[in-house]
């Protein structure tokens, strides 16, 4: 279990690697630096070159990277020049807002596409399933940002129930944060929770066609029991492999939503970032973002360990 | 908790003269009843690129820091240098030497008194890192003459001089000497102004809270322009970074934010109506412009940069760029300004003549050669402005295609002698300025905008910052003017409004330069 | 065995297999038209298609025709879906618009498909490959795929094109994946092993046999590809690096509309509407596709 553990940690090495490579790869195509940032708009070409040299972007490339990844090796992430503090610091104070975006549209898009999914598979082939089917469907088919707008013109604007965006921390004032994550959380769950809602009705038709539950069903237990403690048991291990790669997606995806909500999180400071050439902050960021992605493939890797004897056993 | 607020509602049930009797006496001078105390949301959309007042020339810090830091001198309501921090000045008869005099009994937000040592230090500063650290140019050296006074000594007389350091674009501000050796960004955001410095978080918000030991101007009655007696009566305001215009309003309608640095138009005319909203136009703000390369081809050729100017329809392209708040201007300088040039080139502008633009293609030995139209995708005005004068420029029979791109990428690009051959821009705090901000973009050796100097227009620069009289100047302004309908490098497009919007429970919010937070207070 | 005894069997093996295959492929259209959900995606794609060819046959108007005096107005006779700030009709910039998805969409899943192929065959094929390319799109695929797409359209600049590049690069390590999988069984049946035996060359064996056999989930992977690609287009146009103005793109007119929810819902909803209707076809294509190429296989799907 333990090597298991630190041979998965040791090969996201070289997968992260990759990510600082073509990091620097990116930053290196793209054209202009932050210099015009800081420079504005009336600054003279001399102008943008003093500030240039001023934060050492005249040097090249390789004499960057190089000073870049000796100080990763010592822990350091580099300095901001735009937010003009270190990007540690800004990166890790908006985690938990990414975090908490897709961990709560995780839940969300668990709990209604499950319960969908299994809605559908119980009542296999009445108008409840097909019912289900074309709700998963249409969530996996509609652009999640677009749908976002959909939801701030009929909550924010014409209901006027939920905020239109920004966010509250949870420290400052738990039900202010609530209200601001309903929206987003649920944009973001509604295209995967159609994944998972298709995955667990094909997966409990295929338990529930099994022998074992017929027999449960035969010997009287009763209908919920069944579904609930043996069938989904066995259609958990599936569903667990799709949610792992759904919590990557939805990572991803909680990038455009907090654009959509205007939410302090990762995705938009490296959006930012990008937009006004705050390279360390955009190197930072995805490898931190990426080592996130690397440790939920760990974890769902567990887990399914967790959920399959044979797995576990084979270990 | 909040005393004057409980007094300001009993004097709303005293009546009317019993009311002004009482406000009368809480703040003399005053005619409208000012609460102290709560947190005022200001909505903007864009990120400040720092706090430090003098090291950008951005609008999104601006907002911000002229709330934090003051200046030695800054316009008034009536774009006229007035003195802030300083008590006055004395030139001496060659123009060579100026004396200022500081006011006394300045306290930084440190709880320090501001002397001549800070100023020293604050302009040596800006020097160095100002944003627009020409300013300075004109003076030689700065002395400390007394414990409240420095002199400046000039390098050569500069008739203007007073007039540009009083420039609010990245302002001159003064800042403890302590701050003196920071590099850019890196000071305490320690200022003298009503307001300070509390938390920034980049992306969402900055928040001020009052300075209580701000030292008011006593030498006047109440704000005026950036300067004045500026009284703080709410405890805290937050500058709140909303990107995305749609999510402003919103804020605003849903009483999240309290007033929105600009509000998009047709919101605007949605919300004229609401009793909870008010509209504060700021017109003119800004001037549309479409800036040509005439280092490369096609527009190297001045018949080709001729028939744009009169093929063009300015009133279209301002109507949607604006979304109606405009005013059709041809002039280098706004309307009814002192150097204001008249009708000089007013021939050649909102023609709309694509016969004429046609003809002078043809003399040209125009032949489909591409029109790179640069623009960003940041900037709403300039990017919409774009898509309209390129079918404009389609329906002379030029080639034009748009090339838009992040605003630091065609900063970048409009740098280049090719690759690009228009580019659209608002130009907004240098019209406010005057004439020598407007040409100086234009003219060497600072001239971002123009590729290719003009000799004429440059020595007309020249004669503008040394011409000793305003008749004088105006008089080179004219013929500036009159040379830039000659070198057609540069369109003039229009003059645009920004709509700034408030919930009606602030009050004695002004439009202006930028949102002061001083004397606004809130009702209920 | 004498070598071409060895060949001429093989030979008739293959006039065999042949004959099987073209029986099996009337069967299988006969199945997938059969199937509903083939057939309903198959239709809504079709009228995609046909509303993107016949752009100019279908829009009423230019869709970059200005005009000033009828800014922003809503559904009406003339305008059916509105106008937006430039007073350009958002039928006919949707009716184009559907030009741009459909050329992305187009051009990403030959991309992939191609790029897909070629690393996932290389990575189970030639075994030295396969730790380096994996671990390459490993690392590729640790990005969040639009940061990754917004990053590389930064680089390039905005244009169909680098849209195109960039959504390629993010659905590419996916693809190879499955590619990759699929390879890697049909590389150990017997008939592999069998075609080694006979002499045959490395890529004789890879196209004609391996590739041919591993295609199934590729084609279902590349519908799925196409649907996500039609929304990352319209989420990068959404964040300002997609196709640029005036073209229309369904993204940009959605991102045209993003500042006008309130007063001119009409810019931002109907393009959404129609890529919605446009990813539900493929969608449903895929998922008929799916159950008539390997019913096995059904639960087998890759997000992006």
């Amino acid at each position: 279990m333990i090597r298991f553990l630190l041979a998965r940690l040791l090969s996201a090495v070289p997968v992260l690697f990759v990510v600082s490579v073509v990091t620097f790869g990116l930053m290196w195509l793209v054209p202009g630096d932050i210099s015009a940032e800081l420079g504005g708009t009336d600054a003279t070409a001399a102008d943008l070159e003093a500030i240039r040299q001023r934060l050492g972007l005249d040097r090249p490339l390789w004499e960057r990277a190089l000073a870049w990844y000796g100080a990763l090796l010592q822990g350091d992430l580099g300095y901001s020049y735009l937010l003009n503090r270190p990007v540690a610091e800004a990166v890790f104070e908006r985690l938990p807002v990414t975090l908490s975006l897709a961990g709560l549209s995780l839940l969300l898009a668990t709990v209604m596409g499950v319960l969908l999914g299994i809605l559908a598979a119980v009542r296999h082939n009445t108008w409840v399933d097909r019912g289900a089917t074309v709700v998963a469907l249409i969530g996996l088919s509609t652009p999640d940002f677009w749908f976002g707008i959909v939801l701030i013109i009929l909550f924010g604007v014409w209901l006027g129930w939920l905020p239109t965006g920004g966010f509250v921390p949870l420290s400052e004032d738990p039900v202010g944060w609530a209200r601001s994550m309903v929206l987003p959380a649920f944009t973001l769950a509604l295209t995967q929770m159609g994944v998972i809602a298709r995955m667990t009705r094909s997966s409990m038709l295929d338990v529930l066609g099994q022998d074992y539950v017929r027999t449960a069903r035969a010997k009287g237990m009763r209908r919920g029991t069944v579904i609930f403690r043996h069938a989904l048991r066995n259609a958990m291990i599936p569903i667990v492999t799709v949610v792992g790669v759904i919590t990557g997606v939805l990572l991803s995806g909680a990038v455009v939503i907090e654009q959509v909500y205007s939410l302090p999180g990762v995705g938009r400071l490296i959006i930012g970032a990008i937009q006004r050439r705050d390279f360390p902050v955009v190197q930072g960021g995805l490898l931190v973002t990426a080592c996130v992605f690397v440790f939920v493939n760990i974890v769902v890797d567990l887990l399914y360990g967790w959920f399959d004897p044979r797995v576990r056993d084979a270990r | 908790m909040k005393p004057h607020r409980t007094i300001a509602r009993a004097v709303r049930g005293l009546g009317v003269a019993g009311a002004l009797a009482l406000t009368a006496a809480l703040a003399p001078g005053l005619v409208d009843a000012q609460t102290r105390g709560g947190h005022v949301i200001f909505a903007q959309g864009s990120n400040p690129p720092s706090l430090d007042g003098m090291v950008t020339s951005s609008q999104a810090s601006r907002n911000i820091t002229m709330n934090m830091y003051e200046t030695l001198f800054g316009f008034s309501e009536a774009i006229v240098p007035i003195p802030i921090l300083a008590e006055g000045y004395t030139v001496s008869d060659d123009g060579m030497t100026y004396v200022i005099p500081l006011r006394k009994g300045v306290m930084f937000h440190n709880g320090k008194e501001m002397t001549a040592r800070d100023v020293k230090a604050s302009l040596e500063r800006y020097r160095r890192v100002g944003a627009t650290a020409n300013l300075l140019s004109p003076v030689r050296e700065i002395e400390i003459t007394g414990e409240y006074e420095v002199t400046f000594h000039m390098v050569a007389p500069a008739p203007t001089f007073i007039e540009s350091f009083a420039s609010p674009r990245a302002p001159a501000v003064i800042i403890p000497e302590d701050d003196a050796d920071a590099d850019p960004g890196k000071t305490s955001l320690v200022g003298t102004g009503p307001f300070k410095f509390v938390d920034y978080v980049p992306d969402s918000h900055v928040t001020l809270e009052r300075f209580d030991g701000y030292s008011q101007d006593g030498r006047h009655d109440g704000p005026d322009g950036f300067g004045g007696r500026k009284t703080a009566w709410i405890d805290r305001v937050t500058f709140r970074v909303i990107t995305e215009a749609g999510a402003r309003v919103a804020a605003l309608e849903a009483g999240e934010v309290h007033i929105l640095e600009a509000i998009p138009m047709p919101a605007a005319r949605r919300l004229a109506s609401s009793p909870d909203i008010t509209l504060f136009e700021n017109m003119p703000w800004a001037f549309s412009v479409f800036i040509l390369n005439a280092a490369a081809p096609p527009t190297d050729n001045l018949k080709v940069r001729e028939a744009i100017q009169v093929g063009m329809n300015m009133e279209e392209v301002m109507a949607i760029s604006s979304e109606g708040l405009y005013q059709l201007n041809h002039r280098w300088q706004y309307p009814g300004t002192t150097y204001d040039p008249g009708e000089i080139g007013a021939e050649y502008y909102n023609l709309g003549d694509i016969d004429r633009a046609k003809a002078l293609l043809r003399e040209a030995g125009y032949n489909g050669e591409e029109f790179v139209l640069l623009t960003d995708s940041n900037i709403p005005q300039h990017n919409k402005a774009a898509v309209v004068i390129a079918e404009q420029l389609k329906a002379m029979g030029i080639n034009a295609r748009i090339n838009m791109v992040d605003w630091p990428t065609a900063l970048n690009l409009r740098l280049q002698d090719s690759g690009w051959n228009g580019w659209t821009l608002q130009m907004g705090i240098e019209p406010y300025l005057g004439p020598v901000a407007v040409t100086a973009t234009l003219a060497s050796p600072a001239r971002p905008h123009f590729v290719v100097p003009d000799p004429t227009l440059d020595a007309l620069y020249q004669a503008l910052i040394s011409g000793p009289t305003v008749e004088a100047r105006q008089a080179t302004f004219r013929k500036i003017q009159q040379r830039l309908y000659e070198i057609f490098g540069i369109v003039k497009l229009g003059d645009s409004g920004i709509m700034a919007a408030a919930r009606s429970n602030v009050k004695g919010y002004t439009a202006f330069r930028f949102p002061r937070m001083h004397d606004i207070w809130l009702e209920g | 065995m004498p070598a071409d005894a060895a060949h001429a069997a093989a030979a008739s093996l293959g006039a065999e297999i042949a004959r099987a295959r073209w029986r099996r492929r009337r069967q299988f259209a006969a199945r997938l038209f059969g199937h509903p959900s083939f057939l309903i995606g198959f239709a809504i794609l079709a009228a995609f298609v046909a509303t993107a060819v016949l752009a100019p046959c279908i829009a009423p108007y230019g869709p970059t025709r200005i005009n000033y005096r009828a800014i922003l107005a809503p559904p009406s006779a003339a305008h059916w879906f509105g106008t937006d700030g430039f007073g350009r009709d958002i039928l006919s910039r949707v009716v184009w618009g559907t030009r741009v998805s459909l050329e992305i969409g187009v051009s990403v899943v030959l991309l992939t498909g191609i790029f897909g192929t070629l690393l996932g065959t290389a990575a189970s094929y030639v075994r030295p490959l396969d730790g380096p390319i994996m671990r390459f799109l490993d690392g590729l695929m640790a990005f969040p795929g639009v940061l990754l797409a917004i990053g590389l359209a930064a680089a390039l600049g905005p244009s169909a094109t680098n849209a195109t590049i960039a959504l390629t690069v993010a659905f590419t390590p996916r693809t190879a994946r499955v590619v990759r999988a699929s390879v890697m069984v049909v590389q150990e049946m017997q008939y592999i092993e069998a075609a080694h035996a006979v002499g045959a060359g490395h890529g004789r064996i890879v196209v004609r046999y391996i590739l041919a056999n591993a295609l199934s989930p590729l084609i279902v992977q590349l519908t799925f590809v196409f649907a996500v690609a039609i929304i990352a287009e319209a989420v990068l146009s959404f964040l300002g690096v997609g196709p640029p103005p005036p073209a229309p793109s369904l993204g940009n007119i959605i991102a045209d509309g993003r500042s006008y929810v309130q007063e001119a819902w009409w810019i931002a909803v109907f393009p959404g509407v129609v890529i919605a209707v446009a990813v539900l076809g493929l969608n449903l294509m895929g998922d008929g596709l799916r159950d008539v190429i390997d019913p096995r296989q059904r639960r087998l799907r890759h997000g992006a």
